[in-house]
């Protein structure tokens, strides 16, 4: 299957995701690109492979993912540092091979300091944050390089919330892994069940009804207006614009309870295999003209108050060429001209007048304003998959033999799982969230940019910590 | 910025469940001496996430939209553990995080309770164990309450930091060391 996002101006592969399998007599590197699959070999006894990121930067973090969980080299790279694998970490401990049990108590070992990228210089300081943040936030750790108040460079560390549930998940049947995969991110639950309940729908060799496809349209759709209302006000808020928090949150409220309505709850944990509750489809539409008609008075009020719009206009900019050099996605990529959305290439969304929102500053502004066009675009949409939605429910497959995979549009971005099945059992399961390349293009929007404008950049780019640790 | 305020002024106020007013000023009362000792009249939350899913964190943020308003109640989150008088603890206790909730926990000041909220850190949401979860925070922390629920709706986390408060003035709860 061929993927969009290329660009005419770079006709160069773009690099969707690389990770490797236990083979038994060795490890297989399989990397994903939009135009096809390679499969490389690594010895056992000495595995190593030549590295990609010399020319794909964003295979930077894959290779060290794959470093920690297989104990694999990646020859010709330039950063050897452990990713998942902290400070505490026991060495030589790789738990995605075969032969690491899931159940292994790991002991806390000695204390080994993480060597951060930082810029040196006359005058140059750091600044560490986090793995906790002031705020209500995931964990994540940013090391910045100032020269008083500008940002010289920053660096993303994460994975503090790594859970092992790729190596959870196996030797379950996707049936049994479906509760655990809705609860990765809760912020994309929707969407990776859709990716999950793809792959079992390829297994079991069946057709998702358009009635059914309608349906999940409205959930996924539902947790993207969801997302994009409390990033319209929380970008605005980091810009010391409280107000728009105040209303902003009051819709991501009311668009939580239709979800709650709809599903019994207020994020669709388990929708899809749940029996689908009663719904009133008259009442669905009402709902979205209702918020569509609080979305044209956000935008009319918000695009009235210059003092927000300097603030987020030309900052945290993202070229156009990073945005493709990094294969960015989902509205980071999109706020730079690069398009690409996975529901571009749907039939069933195509065919019922999607259409792609792009910017082309590839700033904090662009961000904020692919948000509220998407935002006021799946409200259509919602009302158009309503007239055709079923209450169909869905069963996920306790069988299945093979490699399978799929693409979904989650709220942040492109989404892709793999999943290799073996008698009916996961024997490998990966999935790669938007959030894991656009963490690495984060950097490319500081230099140039204060300190206190951070908050902003990072909150127009709105990532997933859970999603990227799993 | 006109038209803001005229919509404000007719929107009115969005935020229920006046009852949780009426509770926390009734438990003002009978708490009068135990608030004052404990928290100098509102409590201070320090939130921390030891691997979640960031469904219980979006439920904390909600608690301060227009529907639910929990500032109102005196109970507020605060910046740092050294301005908390509780950990609310989301998340599986991750073998990464582990260190430094213990770091946090042991940066806010005496007296201070450990609440665990979620399914998560008491290890029932649907994840299994794994070499890289450390939950249940229990073995970890002295836990002194749970809000149940994956995640815990707004309205329960309210009711569950109340009830909290409760167990305080019944002098069921000691300090957590």
């Amino acid at each position: 299957m061929e993927k969009g996002g290329s660009g005419m101006e770079n006709s160069r592969k773009r690099l969707i995701a690389r990770y490797a399998v236990d083979r038994g007599e060795h490890f297989e590197i399989v990397t994903r690109y939009d135009t096809e699959t390679t499969r490389e070999r690594a010895d056992r006894q000495e595995p190593r492979a030549p590295s990609l990121m010399p020319r794909y930067p964003a295979a930077n973090w894959f290779e060290r993912k794959i470093a920690d969980d297989f104990g694999i080299r990646f020859e010709g790279a330039y950063d050897f540092r452990p990713l998942l694998h902290h400070e505490r970490w026991p060495v030589g401990n790789h738990p995605m091979r075969k032969d690491f049990d899931v159940h292994r108590v790991l002991e806390f070992s000695e204390y080994r300091p993480y060597k951060y990228e930082a810029v040196g210089g006359d005058g140059v300081f750091e600044v560490a944050v986090g793995p906790i943040h002031a705020g209500i936030i995931e964990p994540g750790h940013f090391h910045f390089s100032q020269a008083g108040e500008e940002m010289l460079h920053q660096e993303v560390r994460h994975f503090y919330k790594y859970r092992g549930i790729e190596k959870m998940l196996e030797g379950k049947s996707l049936a049994e892994a479906a509760p655990i995969v809705a609860r990765i991110s809760g912020n994309e639950s929707v969407a990776t069940q859709i990716a999950l309940a793809r792959i079992s729908a390829q297994v079991e060799k069946k057709d998702l009804s358009e009635a059914l496809q309608a349906r999940w349209g409205i959930l996924l759709e539902l947790e993207r207006i969801a997302h994009h209302w409390t990033d319209l006000g929380f970008i605005p808020n980091d810009a010391g614009f409280g107000a728009a928090l105040a209303f902003a949150s009051a819709r991501a409220e009311e668009t939580r309870r239709q979800l709650r309505d709809l599903t019994g709850h207020r994020f669709a944990f388990d929708a899809l295999m749940r029996e689908p509750r009663p719904w009133d489809r008259e009442e669905l539409i009402r709902w979205c003209r209702h918020m569509s008609q609080e979305a044209k008075w956000f935008e009319e009020w918000i695009t009235d108050i210059p003092s927000l719009w300097d603030r987020m206009d030309t900052t945290g900019i993202l070229t156009s060429g990073n945005a493709l050099r990094y294969g960015c996605v989902g509205v980071v990529a999109r706020a730079s001209s690069v398009e690409l959305d996975v529901r571009s290439e749907e039939p069933f969304y195509r065919e019922r007048g999607f259409e792609p929102k792009q910017e082309s500053s590839g700033d904090v502004a662009a961000r904020f304003k692919v948000r509220l066009m998407e935002l006021k675009h799946s409200l259509e949409l919602i009302e158009t998959f309503a007239k055709e939605a079923s209450s169909e429910g869905f069963a996920f497959t306790e069988t299945g033999e093979g490699a399978f995979e799929s693409f979904v549009e989650s709220s942040l971005g492109e989404l892709y799982m793999a999943i290799e099945l073996v008698g009916g059992k996961i024997s490998r399961f990966f999935v790669r969230d938007p959030s894991f390349i656009n963490w690495q293009a984060l950097h490319l929007m500081m230099p140039g940019n204060i300190i206190a404008d951070f908050p902003l950049i990072n909150k127009s780019c709105d990532l997933s910590y859970a999603g990227n640790d799993l | 910025m006109l038209r803001y305020w005229q919509r404000r002024f007719k929107t009115g106020i969005l935020t229920e469940k006046p009852e949780f007013d009426a509770r926390m000023k009734e438990l003002r009362k009978r708490l009068k001496k135990g608030i004052a000792k404990h928290f100098a009249g509102s409590l201070a939350i320090r939130m921390v996430d030891s691997g979640s899913c960031n469904a219980c964190e979006a439920e904390c943020n909600a608690l301060s939209n227009p529907y639910y308003d929990l500032e109102r109640l005196g109970i507020r989150f605060v910046a740092s553990p050294r301005h908390a008088d509780v950990m609310l603890l989301s998340g599986v206790l991750t073998f990464n995080m582990l260190p430094h909730v213990l770091d946090a926990w042991e940066q806010i000041p005496e007296p201070k309770w450990c609440i665990t909220l979620g399914d998560c850190p008491a290890m029932q949401a649907p994840f299994t164990r794994t070499f890289a979860i450390q939950a249940p925070a229990a073995e970890h922390l002295p836990v002194a309450h749970h809000i149940p629920g994956c995640p815990p709706s707004p309205n329960t986390i309210i009711e569950g930091l109340l009830e909290f408060l409760e167990t305080l003035q019944n002098g069921k709860q000691g300090t957590g060391n």
